[in-house]
């Protein structure tokens, strides 16, 4: 028998309206890799994750933490979590010096060195106010107070969409394998293919709420093949959802 | 749409239906309960004040409110911020600045005096119909004809322009827009007062509405180029020097942190909101240092009944969890991926209620005598509490006075938490729906009141079932308590022992105010029991014990 999984979903079914967000979704995911969870505009990564964090409640099917509700039990659940927001929904009206003492606060575990060396890394000034900060900034400082308590699972909702490439690339990549490292786990989702293929070891792709292919992502390119050749995560996903319905090119 | 001018209005008539929707229900509702009265043999007159006053006053002036809103872009702007309201998105459009500022003044201004001259119209109308038991009477006093509608044009344009300009400091448009239209009205007042004929009101309103229009442009034009001026530099010292103090200070606890974020987020609402009024209030004084004194005692009333008032107000803003943010009534994931109880968070949005509530009494106790010094004024007040003092013996005076502004305190804070079940629970529908429900009843109620003043057989009926009344009104209270219990149990909201506690404090609070009733009002003509119906329907519980119930339906959708 293997390790407690850190995510455990059945059979989870969201509807808003007459349209699922979500159908019958499955999904369990064990400690200690980088899980990137992929899928066009609207597919349902956002929707799913709002599901891990107890944001919605599970209409069907179930959701377990840890083996925790995070519905029933959103301390014990989130207290474990660190989350960056897509939304970046962060009080414009904080400072970063500001933002990092009142989060500090709720965690126990929090590491000031390891919260000060992050700013100094992401080039953060403690005085400057939220509301001035760039959008690439706000991720930053988003990243900062998600990763300072070291937590045992990092959510990322579209870390990237703030971040020019070189960020990307020098703090995002090594930041989640600096994680998964220390058997932590990491969750993130992202429409950039490309992004994943570098950073994750487990792939799950959804399309219109199903869970169409999930995987370690050496053993996706080693089923991939054609006439020899590994296919690019790109081409995997065209090939099991359609050109359609592929997240679009990087621009 | 093939011009500008109909793509801004077809705009403004999106923004505008569901409030004009609300005004069609309202007049339908007042429609259907005069139909009513007259149905059942009451005869309707329509000539009174009070009936006028629930009839035109009541939704003119919130018509008035949500025109200003719409016009000026304000609901869906943060209008602390230093950057103009003006929605950064239409700057995009291929239309010249005067188009961007002309056509939302032109739309808003008619739409102003259409309102104004269409509720004048409406107070000077005279007319008998039904087999003459429906009869409406032109209003008490000689309502103007257009200047009001003047000024109601002028006012929008000037809130547009105030709106809409840059400034350099986080919330100098609140203080420059609450100071400009007060002195604006301020002027107005004392034209009413010294009767201004009606063409010279017009030759000092009119004129403003083309200045307000170029203050507008120059506004629109700034911010269309994104210059926004920035003063913050003069107060950087002072500020770096604070957040280095405060640096080194964490929070002993994550229930503090979260105080501190509420309070940061809403603490100051009522006490700025109340700063604002008291001036413009104890200024009175200074007019009523020369009047009878019952004149400054009615401007005292009026200081002290401004918190509980202005509490009504700040109750929406308290609610909110991110003014700012895209779903203002939703819990934003920041705040709702905090790894709190549900319990918690609102228990840190009570805490800062209390605080916000002292705060603002604070200021208001060192202000009243401060105007009464100033004034002149302060003599005849302890005059008269001398007087009362030599009738009823100081301490009890002292006891009295002391309890009034508890009660008053209390009054306070009650109206800003009364509501959070609602507001939190993040529906905009029911929100908006439970605003509608109150004024629709204000409309209802007030009739009724006035029937019930000018019938005395049914003041009789009514004091007889007043017990009932109350009693069946407990029974709702006590029943919807269990039930709310019952679910913050079950949803493991609260602990058995919190909700034990909280129990028996609710008792405690209940049993206090029946004591203090009962020594305050002595006498054989109340009954006991009726105290102790009053007291339990006074101290809350149901609505703020819902308040975790709503956060969580929210918070977990």
């Amino acid at each position: 028998m293997g390790p407690e999984p850190v995510i455990e979903i059945s059979d989870l079914t969201r509807r808003f309206g007459g349209k699922a967000a979500l159908a019958s979704v499955s999904l369990s995911l064990p400690r200690g890799a980088v899980y990137g969870l992929v899928g066009a505009n609207g597919a349902g990564k956002t929707t799913l994750i709002r599901h891990l964090l107890g944001l919605l409640r599970a209409q069907s099917g179930s959701v377990r933490i840890f083996g925790l509700d995070p519905v029933a039990d959103p301390v014990g659940v989130l207290s474990r979590i660190g989350y960056l927001s897509e939304e970046n929904d962060l009080p414009g009206w904080m400072t970063i010096d500001e933002l990092i003492r009142y989060s500090r606060a709720f965690y126990p575990a929090w590491d000031d060195a390891y919260a000060e060396e992050l700013r100094r890394a992401f080039g953060l000034d403690p005085g400057a106010r939220i509301r001035n900060l760039s959008k690439g900034q706000k991720a930053r400082a988003g990243l900062l107070i998600a990763l300072a308590y070291r937590p045992e699972l990092l959510v990322l909702d579209e870390p990237s969409s703030g971040l020019d490439p070189i960020v990307r690339r020098d703090i995002l990549g090594a930041v989640l394998r600096t994680i998964a490292h220390e058997g932590r786990t990491v969750l993130f989702s992202s429409h950039l293919l490309e992004e994943v293929e570098q950073v994750a070891d487990h792939v799950t792709m959804i399309s219109l709420g199903r869970i169409v292919l999930s995987g370690p992502l050496s053993e996706l390119r080693e089923s991939h093949r054609v006439d020899g050749r590994v296919l690019s995560l790109d081409e995997i996903f065209v090939a099991h959802v359609g050109a359609a319905a592929a997240p679009g090119p990087e621009t | 749409m093939r011009s500008p001018a109909v793509a801004i209005a077809w705009e403004f008539g999106r923004r505008l239906r569901l409030g004009l929707i609300a005004l069609a229900i309202y007049a339908f509702g007042v429609g259907m309960t005069m139909l009513f009265r007259v149905q059942m043999g009451w005869p309707v007159s329509l000539g009174h004040d009070e009936d006028m006053a629930a009839l035109v006053a009541v939704p003119v002036t919130t018509t008035f409110m949500y025109f200003l809103g719409v016009f000026s872009f304000g609901f869906a702007s943060d209008l602390t911020a230093r950057e103009s309201t003006y929605p950064a998105r239409m700057f995009a459009l291929p239309v010249s600045n005067r188009a961007l500022t002309g056509w939302p003044m032109l739309y808003g201004t008619a739409a102003m005096m259409a309102l104004l001259l269409l509720s004048s119209s409406f107070v000077r109308w005279e007319t008998r119909g039904i087999l003459g038991r429906f009869v409406l009477e032109p209003w008490g006093f000689d309502v103007p004809a257009l200047w009001p509608a003047v000024l109601a044009a002028v006012f929008l344009a000037w809130t547009q322009a105030l709106t809409w300009m840059p400034y350099g400091l986080r919330g100098l448009r609140v203080i420059v827009a609450v100071l400009w239209l007060g002195m604006l009205d301020a002027i107005v007042f004392v034209a009413i007062h010294y009767e201004i004929p009606e063409s010279v009101m017009i030759a000092f309103l009119a004129p403003q509405l083309p200045i307000a229009y170029l203050a507008a442009w120059f506004a629109v034009a700034r911010a269309r180029r994104g210059e926004v001026p920035d003063w913050r530099g003069m107060f950087a010292r002072f500020g770096s020097t604070a957040r280095v103090r405060r640096r080194r200070d964490p929070f002993p606890s994550h229930e503090r942190a979260q105080v501190w974020f509420e309070w940061r987020l809403h603490g100051w609402s009522l006490p700025a909101l109340v700063a604002l009024v008291l001036p413009f209030e104890l200024g009175l004084l200074f007019l009523a240092r020369d009047e009878p004194p019952a004149m400054t005692f009615y401007t005292l009333l009026a200081v002290l009944l401004t918190p509980p008032l202005m509490a009504g107000f700040a109750a929406a803003t308290v609610s909110k969890s991110n003014p700012s943010a895209r779903d203002s009534y939703g819990l934003p994931p920041f705040t709702a991926t905090r790894p709190l109880t549900s319990a918690a968070l609102i228990a840190a949005k009570v805490k800062v209620t209390v605080w916000s509530t002292l705060v603002t009494w604070l200021l208001v106790l060192i202000v009243i005598p401060l105007g009464l010094a100033l004034s002149g004024t302060l003599s005849a007040v302890v005059g008269q509490v001398n007087e009362g003092i030599d009738a009823f013996g100081r301490p009890r005076i002292v006891v009295v006075m002391l309890l009034g502004l508890v009660a008053l305190m209390a009054s306070t804070w009650k109206r800003l938490v009364h509501s959070l079940f609602l507001d939190l629970s993040g529906r905009e529908w029911l929100i908006k729906s439970s605003v509608l429900l109150a004024l629709s009843l204000l409309v209802v109620i007030w009739p009724i009141g006035n029937w019930i003043h000018d019938n005395g057989n049914v003041q009789v009926a009514l004091l007889n079932a007043l017990p009932w009344v109350l009693g069946i009104l407990v029974c709702v209270k006590i029943v919807a308590a269990a039930w709310i219990a019952t679910r913050l149990y079950d949803g493991r909201l609260l602990s058995d022992r919190t909700l034990v506690t909280g129990a028996a404090c609710w008792l405690a609070a209940v049993l206090a105010l029946y004591v203090l009733l009962v020594w305050f009002w002595s006498t054989p003509h109340v009954a006991r029991y009726f105290l102790l119906l009053v007291a339990i329907l006074e101290i809350p519980l149901a609505r703020l014990s819902a308040a975790p119930l709503a956060l969580a339906w929210n918070r977990h959708r």
